[in-house]
C-alpha cells in the first residue's frame, strides 16, 4: 500500500513535466459538443460523437470545431451552434475536400503529427475525375469522407480504415459496383468483378501479397482517374518493368501509338488480367494475335513460331519433371537435377518475357538454353531410373546367393544334427 | 613320413601356438557349447544384436571416409555419398536402416533376457553390461540422427537436447554441454560427431568385451521353468554359429531390400533461421518419452510436469540398471518383484501405444 502511494506520488509530480514536454495541443480541448450529442441519444447525431471518440483526429486532440465550426465551450445549443462563431454544420460535399485540405494541406502543421505524410492530397484531388466532377457540382462522386469516413477516421495503415491495403477495392466498389450510379456516368459497372478473377486479385487477397495490385495502384488515389492509353504501358511498366521496356522496343510500339491502343491492355485487359498463356499466341478463341494479324501473314507465322518454342521448351520442361518425379518418388537423390529443372523453368520465364519483344528470333538464346537444361535434367532422371532398376537387379542377385548361402548352411545343420546323437550336457 | 603341404601346415599352426595362443582358442571354442531347449531361439538375439553392431561399424568407416562434420558441409556431404559415390546409397541407408534394426533387436534381446530371468546370480554383472550397452545404442541412434545435419533432425536435436535442462542444478549445464552452446549450431554437429564416432565407439569396445567376456566366462543361461529338464547341448562352433549365420545372411537380405526399395530419405538442408517444421519428432525409440513429455501437465505439486517426468525416465533407467537387485530383493517379498516386472510391462506398452499418435501427427 505504501510503494503503491509512492508510485503514485511520482506519477503525480511526473505528470506536470510530461505536459510541458508534450507539442502544443489544439486549442478549444473542452469538446462540449460530444457531451450533449451523446446526451441527445437521436440516431441522427450521436453515433458520430460515439464514432468520434476513436478516430485518429480525437486522439491527436481534435475537437468537433475544427471542422463543424461552433463553439465548443457553449452550455446552450445556440450559442454552441452560433453561425457567428463559424458554425456551418454538416458540411457540404462541395465543402469537405477544402476543409479537409485545410489541414492536410499545411505541411507545417502536418509536420507536428506526422512528418512522413503528404500534404498534396488536395492538389491530387482536384485532377482526379472525382474532383473534376465534383467542381462542376456533381455531388454523386467521392470526396475524402466517401473513402476515409467521416467519424472514427483511421490512419491507413490501420486495418479497420475502408482504404487500409485489404479494404480499398471493396471501398472503391461502394460506388463503382453500383450499376444504376454507374450509368449516369458512362462507367461500367463491374470493374472489382473482373478484377476478382484477375491474377492480380490472387495475388493480393489469395496469397496475401500486398505488393500486388489493387485499384489505387493503377488509379491513383487521391487523383484517381483511369490511365490515359498512351500511359498504360508506363503504369504496367511501374511494376512490370522489363515487359515494358521490352515492349517499347518490340516493333508494336509505333503502331499501336498510332493506332491509339491501349498497350498492355490491348492483350492482358485492365481488370480481368488472366494468367498469359502459349494460346494467346495461336489462332483460336484465346488468341490475342489473331485479332490483328491475319492467318498466314507475317505477324501470324512469327506469333506461332513464338509459340512452338515456348510450347516445346515447356514439354521438355514437363517431360524431365515427370521423370525426374519418378525417380525422387524411387527414393533416388536428384536435388542436382532439381537444380537443373529450375534452370530450365528460369529459361522458360526468360523465352516468355521475351515475347514482348515480338520477335521470334529474341527469344531463340533463352529457348535454346533452356532445352539444353532440360534435356539434361531429362538425362538425369532417366538415368536414376535406370540406377533404380541396377540397384533392383542387383538384390535380386544377391538376395539369390543369401538364399543359396542359408539353404546350403541349413543342410549342412541338418546334415550335421542327423549324424550326431544328442550331447548330454556334463 | 608327413606329407610337404602337412609339415607346412604343421609348422604354421607350431607358430600360431607360440605366438597367438591359437591351440587355447581353439580348445576354448570347442568347450563351449550352448544348452537346447524351448527358449534356445532367444539365444540367437545376442548374436544378431552383436551382427548388426559390426555392420554399423563397417558402413561408419566407410561413411566416414566422405563425412565432413561442419554445418556448411554435413548435408552436401550426405548428398554427394548418396548420389555420387559408388554404392555410397547402399552404405547410408544400410547404416540408416541397420541403426534401427540393431536398436530393435537389442531392446528385443533385453527384454527376452528379462522374461528370462537371465541376469540371475551369477549374471548380475552381465546384465549391466548389457543395460549399459542399449543406452549407448540409443546414444548412438541420438547422435547420428544430427549427422545429416537436415531439418527434421535439426529441430529433433532442439527438441531432444532441451530434455536435459529439465534436471534440476545441472540440466541446464547438461544441456550447454550437449549443444556446445546455448543452442543447437554447427558446434553441436562437431561435439555430436565425435560423441559418435569416437567417444560412444570407445566405451561401447569397452562395454562390449566385457559383456563377451563376462557370457564366455558364465556361459548361456538356462531358464529355471526348464532347469534340468535339458541335457542336451549342441557345440558353439560350429553348430549354434552356423544357425547365427542364417538369422544374420536373412538380415543382411532385409537391409538390402530395405536400402534397395527405401532409400533411407535426406530432406531439406537444416535451416537454423527457418521456423520448426510440423511433425518434428525423434527417432522411433525416443516417441515414447517424446509423447510422454507432451501428455504431461505443466505442473504437478508445483513443480514443473516436464522435469518429473525427466526424472522418472532416470529412475527408470536406474531401475534398468538395478533389475538383479531389485528382483533379489523380490524374493523375500514377492511384491517387489512384481513391481520390477509391472515397470517392465509398462514401457512394453508406452512403447506400443505411444509412438501411434506421435507418428499422426505431422
Amino acid at each position: 500500500m505504501r510503494s503503491r502511494l509512492v508510485v503514485l506520488a511520482l506519477l503525480g509530480l511526473a505528470a506536470p513535466c510530461a505536459r510541458a514536454q508534450a507539442p502544443a495541443k489544439p486549442p478549444a480541448a473542452i469538446n462540449g459538443c460530444v457531451d450533449c450529442h451523446l446526451a441527445l441519444d437521436d440516431p441522427r447525431i450521436s453515433p458520430p460523437a460515439k464514432l468520434f471518440a476513436d478516430d485518429v483526429h480525437a486522439k491527436a486532440g481534435f475537437t468537433c470545431v475544427f471542422c463543424h465550426g461552433g463553439d465548443a465551450r457553449q452550455e446552450y445549443q445556440e450559442d454552441a451552434h452560433d453561425p457567428k462563431k463559424g458554425f456551418i454544420g454538416k458540411p457540404k460535399p462541395q465543402q469537405i475536400p477544402e476543409l479537409c485540405g485545410k489541414c492536410h494541406s499545411d505541411a507545417a502543421l502536418m509536420k507536428q503529427y506526422d512528418p512522413s505524410q503528404r500534404v498534396d492530397q488536395l492538389t491530387e484531388y482536384r485532377t482526379s475525375g472525382h474532383g473534376k466532377a465534383l467542381a462542376k457540382g456533381d455531388t454523386t462522386v467521392a470526396e475524402c469522407a466517401s473513402c476515409h469516413g467521416a467519424h472514427g477516421i483511421q490512419p491507413v495503415k490501420d486495418s479497420r480504415s475502408p482504404v487500409s491495403a485489404t479494404k480499398v477495392a471493396e471501398t472503391c466498389n461502394h460506388c463503382h459496383g453500383n450499376a444504376a450510379l454507374m450509368a449516369a456516368h458512362e462507367l461500367p459497372s463491374d470493374p472489382y468483378e473482373k478484377w476478382s478473377r484477375s491474377v492480380h486479385y490472387r495475388a493480393r487477397v489469395e496469397k496475401a501479397d500486398l505488393s500486388a495490385p489493387t485499384c489505387n495502384s493503377c488509379h491513383g488515389n487521391h487523383g484517381a482517374a483511369p490511365p490515359q492509353v498512351g500511359s498504360v504501358v508506363n503504369v504496367c511498366g511501374t511494376c512490370h518493368v522489363t515487359f515494358a521496356d521490352q515492349f517499347k522496343l518490340s516493333p508494336h510500339w509505333e503502331p499501336f501509338k498510332d493506332m491509339g491502343l491501349p498497350g498492355c491492355v490491348t492483350c492482358h485487359e485492365n481488370h480481368e488480367i488472366v494468367k498469359p498463356s502459349e494460346a494467346f499466341l495461336a489462332e483460336g478463341e484465346q488468341s490475342k494475335c489473331s485479332s490483328c494479324h491475319e492467318a498466314g501473314s507475317a505477324g501470324a507465322r512469327a506469333a506461332a513460331e513464338m509459340r512452338a518454342d515456348l510450347v516445346g521448351l515447356d514439354g521438355e520442361i514437363r517431360r524431365a519433371e515427370r521423370l525426374v518425379d519418378r525417380a525422387e518418388e524411387a527414393g533416388m537423390e536428384v536435388s542436382k537435377v532439381r537444380f537443373d529443372l529450375v534452370a530450365a523453368s528460369n529459361a522458360l520465364t526468360r523465352a516468355r518475357s521475351e515475347v514482348h519483344l515480338f520477335r521470334p528470333s529474341a527469344m531463340h538464346g533463352a529457348v535454346a538454353e533452356g532445352l539444353a537444361v532440360a534435356r539434361k535434367a531429362a538425362a538425369g532422371g532417366e538415368a536414376r531410373l535406370k540406377e533404380r532398376d541396377f540397384r533392383q537387379r542387383g538384390l535380386f542377385v544377391s538376395l539369390g546367393l543369401i538364399l543359396l548361402s542359408i539353404v546350403a548352411l541349413v543342410v549342412v545343420i541338418r546334415e550335421r544334427d542327423r549324424r550326431s546323437s544328442p550331447h548330454p550336457e556334463d | 613320413m608327413p606329407e610337404p603341404s602337412e609339415a607346412r601346415e604343421g609348422r604354421l599352426r607350431a607358430w600360431a601356438r607360440d605366438r597367438l595362443g591359437w591351440d587355447e582358442l581353439a580348445h576354448m571354442a570347442a568347450k563351449k557349447r550352448v544348452p537346447v531347449h524351448r527358449y534356445t531361439l532367444f539365444y540367437y538375439l545376442g548374436g544378431m544384436a552383436l551382427f548388426l553392431f559390426l555392420v554399423q561399424v563397417a558402413t561408419g568407416i566407410l561413411l566416414l571416409l566422405y563425412y565432413r562434420p561442419s554445418a556448411a558441409e554435413a548435408f552436401e556431404s550426405v548428398q554427394y555419398v548418396m548420389a555420387d559415390v559408388p554404392f555410397g546409397w547402399l552404405m547410408r541407408s544400410i547404416h540408416s536402416w541397420g541403426a534401427n534394426l540393431f536398436v530393435a533387436v537389442v531392446f528385443a534381446h533385453l527384454i527376452s533376457v528379462f522374461f528370462l530371468k537371465a541376469y540371475r546370480a551369477p549374471r548380475e554383472v552381465t546384465w549391466v553390461t548389457g543395460a549399459i550397452l542399449l543406452f549407448l545404442a540409443l546414444g548412438f541412434g541420438f547422435s547420428g540422427y544430427l549427422l545429416p545435419w537436415n531439418t527434421l533432425a535439426f529441430f529433433a536435436t532442439k527438441v531432444g537436447t532441451d530434455v536435459p535442462a529439465q534436471i534440476p542444478g545441472i540440466g541446464h549445464l547438461l544441456s550447454r554441454i550437449l549443444r556446445g552452446g546455448s543452442d543447437v549450431t554447427g558446434a553441436t554437429l562437431s561435439r555430436f560427431y565425435g560423441i559418435h564416432v569416437a567417444i560412444l565407439p570407445a566405451i561401447t569396445t569397452l562395454m562390449l568385451g566385457a559383456h563377451l567376456l563376462l557370457v564366455q566366462r558364465h556361459g548361456m543361461s538356462v531358464p529355471r521353468s526348464v532347469e534340468g529338464k535339458t541335457r542336451r547341448s549342441i557345440p558353439f562352433v560350429p553348430d549354434f554359429l552356423m544357425r547365427d549365420m542364417v538369422g544374420w545372411l536373412a538380415a543382411v537380405g532385409i537391409l538390402a531390400a530395405l536400402a534397395a526399395f527405401f532409400p533411407w530419405e535426406l530432406g531439406v538442408k537444416a535451416d537454423p533461421f527457418a521456423s520448426a517444421p510440423a511433425g518434428i519428432r525423434p527417432e522411433w525409440y525416443f516417441l515414447w518419452m517424446f509423447q510422454g513429455l507432451k501428455y504431461l501437465p505443466s505442473k504437478i505439486f508445483g513443480i514443473p510436469g516436464e522435469t518429473l517426468g525427466v526424472l522418472f525416465f532416470g529412475a527408470l533407467g536406474a531401475a534398468l540398471v538395478a533389475v538383479p537387485w531389485l528382483d533379489r530383493r523380490g524374493r523375500r517379498g514377492i511384491a517387489v518383484a512384481a513391481v520390477a516386472v509391472l515397470t517392465a510391462a509398462a514401457i512394453l506398452t508406452v512403447l506400443a501405444l505411444l509412438p501411434v499418435p506421435g507418428a499422426e501427427k505431422p
